[in-house]
């Protein structure tokens, strides 16, 4: 077939943009954002992804274009050598740094804000990464982590209060991990003897995934949790109760069944 | 030429399906035999294999596992823990097991999945029916809520994640199912010593009508009396099982501390928790160290790993034994007679030790990193204390069953709960300052 070449890489793009435009159709588009700051995360994504978008669109054109014009089954005219434009490698070196540098500028106050600025407030929880778990210290009454009143949890459920600022400190036992919550547009890495915070704001209550964005080990893909978002005195209840809890000096002796 | 290569193609053709039907035909997995167990009571490959049956008419097999109605498991819980993993249309997943726990735990519960070798500590090894973290006395099996408390929080410390995420009929099948791989690991020790106990020999007419003696077979299909003595044993380990209610330590409400204690109360318990983890009667530095990090006596194994030792120190002896004999001159027919029978013997035992894995010592809990394995409420840590850790050299210092006698008072321990619990929390260089005064008994 004359041209077949040419038609199957024109698939490519076309592929390609269907793919995004068709994905929030079947729910494989970003997760739910619930945090403050995840609209600019957001709004940078999409910026690049249509900045590049173009980009990709423009080439592969031209790149279909050639393939189709100068296909040797149909083409029969000489070919011509040309030795590179001086002007063309200006415009195309120029033209992409401009852009990276404006790019790397234009989220600088973002990264500034989700990495460097952390919030002058107390830790209200510290996060150890494990092989293959989640674990959580909550400060007890005293409001400071590490003093004998502090609670801990395994069970890979981590409680917060929801409409404030939240200061987390994470940490890990062993290896790499990095703890992300994919509604929360936050992800941290983790890493051993390294003290790490993550902060945010989330605006809706409710249940989200915790996962390990890192590869740790064998047991890496059944290193997850679930955030709870919980309104402020729900939340001051639920530490209380696992205050509760781990203060337990009794046991709950089952009845017997007749 | 055409036909040789028209017969060629046939044959690769064979060969080629034979390869694909293989792949489909790969044999189901199957519960291992307990090797240590069965080589050390001298079990014959006939007896195995009988051993093998018996248990398979019992449990049935990893694909379709079964119980009596005297187990009281719930076989639609099993089901659903049981087989390949695999999930419906609407979500429901089936296979639990082997898609959460079996490349640590191994198939037949034995501990020994294949990512096992590279976990300190190895992954339990149900079988012994055998648990740590329970709230009842030492002897005692562990209670449907302790097993469940370790499924939701995990061990910390250890690679044994939280299941806490999976729906609560998913961790009850998972705790079914664990309660059935311990079932039949203690029936496959316990008929393995009835036949190495009860079994004698019968006389058997061979072609020339002499009587020889040949063991007696392992049938209780046939034979009403082994059925019976097989029932009896089943219903025993159950019953063990079931009074696990009746067996939870009950801390005396007298001695419970008070919900809401003054610093200086908690203070003088610490105190007193400390001058009882020094004494002699606790003895607790003994083995948790005189700082408390774990780094006292370090030189004993669990029950898991003594087991293997012991197995593993056999075979090196008979390895030793059959070398200084290979090595004597002029050994008499009767001698190279026996050296050939225990030759034989040790290549079975060889073979055996070869696929064991390095054992462990039990290594005493460092109480100042705040890492409590079986849980830490305060009531885990009394626990602890009260019937010790089953299976590892952790003592209980309570009594072993109810009623009997213990080292220490239920005061005592909740003072030392107290002083365990505040261990993370002191300042490094403290622990010299706070000697007790009994410090010459210690050191």
């Amino acid at each position: 077939m004359k041209r077949f070449w040419s038609l199957l890489f024109l698939l490519v793009p076309i592929g390609g943009v269907a793919t995004f435009v068709a994905a929030p159709y079947f729910q494989i588009w970003l997760p739910e954002d619930v945090s403050e700051h995840g609209r600019t995360i957001d709004d940078l994504f999409k910026f690049i992804l249509y900045l590049t978008g173009i980009v990709f669109i423009i080439t592969e054109s031209a790149l279909f274009y050639f393939s189709w014009r100068y296909d040797a089954t149909t083409n029969a005219d000489p070919v011509k050598y040309s030795h590179g434009s001086h002007a063309l490698e200006l415009v195309w070196t120029i033209l992409p740094a401009v852009t990276l540098l404006f790019i790397a500028v234009f989220q600088m106050e973002a990264w500034a804000r989700a990495k460097m600025k952390p919030p002058n407030i107390a830790p209200l929880v510290e996060v150890t990464g494990r092989q293959f778990n989640w674990d959580f210290r909550y400060p007890g009454p005293d409001n400071k982590l590490y003093t004998a009143d502090d609670i801990v949890r395994t069970d890979g459920k981590l409680y917060l209060p929801v409409n404030e600022e939240v200061l987390m400190k994470i940490t890990s036992a062993d290896v790499l991990h990095s703890f992300f919550l994919p509604n929360l547009r936050l992800k941290q890495d983790v890493i051993p003897g390294m003290d790490q915070s993550m902060w945010f704001k989330a605006k809706k209550t409710g249940g989200y995934d915790i996962v390990c964005a890192e590869l740790c080990g064998w047991g890496h893909y059944k290193m997850k949790g679930r955030v709870y978002f919980l309104p402020r005195d729900k939340f001051d209840e639920k530490l209380k109760e696992m205050r509760q809890e781990q203060d337990t000096m009794r046991v709950e002796v089952p009845e017997e069944e007749e | 030429m055409n036909r040789i290569s028209r017969s060629k193609l046939q044959i690769s053709w064979i060969a080629l399906v034979a390869l694909v039907a293989g792949c489909d035909a790969a044999s189901p997995p199957a519960f291992r035999l307990n090797m240590v167990e069965a080589v050390s009571r001298e079990t014959s490959p006939e007896y195995q294999r009988e051993i093998a049956n018996v248990l398979g008419a019992l449990f049935g097999t990893p694909d379709e596992p079964f119980a009596l109605p005297v187990t009281g498991l719930d076989g639609a819980k099993l089901r659903m823990a049981a087989g390949p993993a695999w999930s419906d249309e609407k979500g429901t997943t089936v296979g639990l097991y082997r898609k959460h726990c079996v490349h640590c735990h191994g198939i037949t519960g034995d501990g020994r999945g294949p990512t096992a070798r590279f976990l300190n500590p190895y992954p339990r090894d149900y079988r012994l029916g055998v648990y740590k973290f329970k709230s009842t006395f030492n002897p005692a099996k562990p209670t449907d809520d302790d097993l469940h408390r370790v499924l939701v929080n995990g061990v910390p410390g250890t690679a044994m994640p939280s299941f806490a995420l999976l729906p609560g009929s998913e961790v009850e099948a998972l705790l079914e199912y664990v309660k059935y791989l311990s079932f039949r690991g203690q029936m496959e020790t316990q008929l393995i010593s009835y036949v190495y106990d009860e079994l004698g020999e019968e006389e058997e007419e061979d072609e020339n009508g002499n009587l020889v003696p040949i063991p007696a077979p392992f049938d209780p299909a046939s034979d009403g009396d082994q059925r019976e003595a097989v029932m009896d044993m089943l219903a025993d380990v159950v019953a063990e099982w079931e009074a696990a209610g009746e067996q939870i330590v009950v801390p005396t409400e007298a001695t419970i501390p008070a919900d809401e204690r003054s610093p200086e109360e908690i203070l003088t318990a610490i105190e007193a928790g400390r001058e009882l983890f020094y004494g002699k009667r606790a003895n607790c530095a003994t083995c948790h160290g005189p700082t408390a990090l774990g780094d006292g006596q370090q030189d004993d194994q669990d029950s898991w790993n003594k087991a293997h030792k012991v197995f593993l120190v056999e075979t090196a002896r008979q390895a030793e034994s059959i070398e200084t004999r290979e090595a004597q001159a002029g050994l008499d027919a009767a001698g190279q007679q026996l050296l050939s029978a225990d030759r034989a013997v040790f290549g079975v035992w060889r073979k055996v030790a070869d696929s064991l894995y390095k054992t462990r010592n039990a290594i005493p809990r460092n109480l100042r990193q705040g890492v409590y394995r079986g849980g830490r409420r305060r009531i885990d840590i009394f626990h602890r204390l009260y019937a010790g850790v089953a299976g590892t050299p952790m003592p209980a210092s309570g009594p072993a069953s109810p009623g009997a006698q213990g080292t220490l008072t239920e005061a005592e321990m909740w003072h030392i709960v107290d002083y365990v619990l505040s261990l993370p929390y002191e300042p490094p260089s403290q622990p010299l300052q706070a000697l007790p005064v009994n410090v010459g008994e210690v050191l």
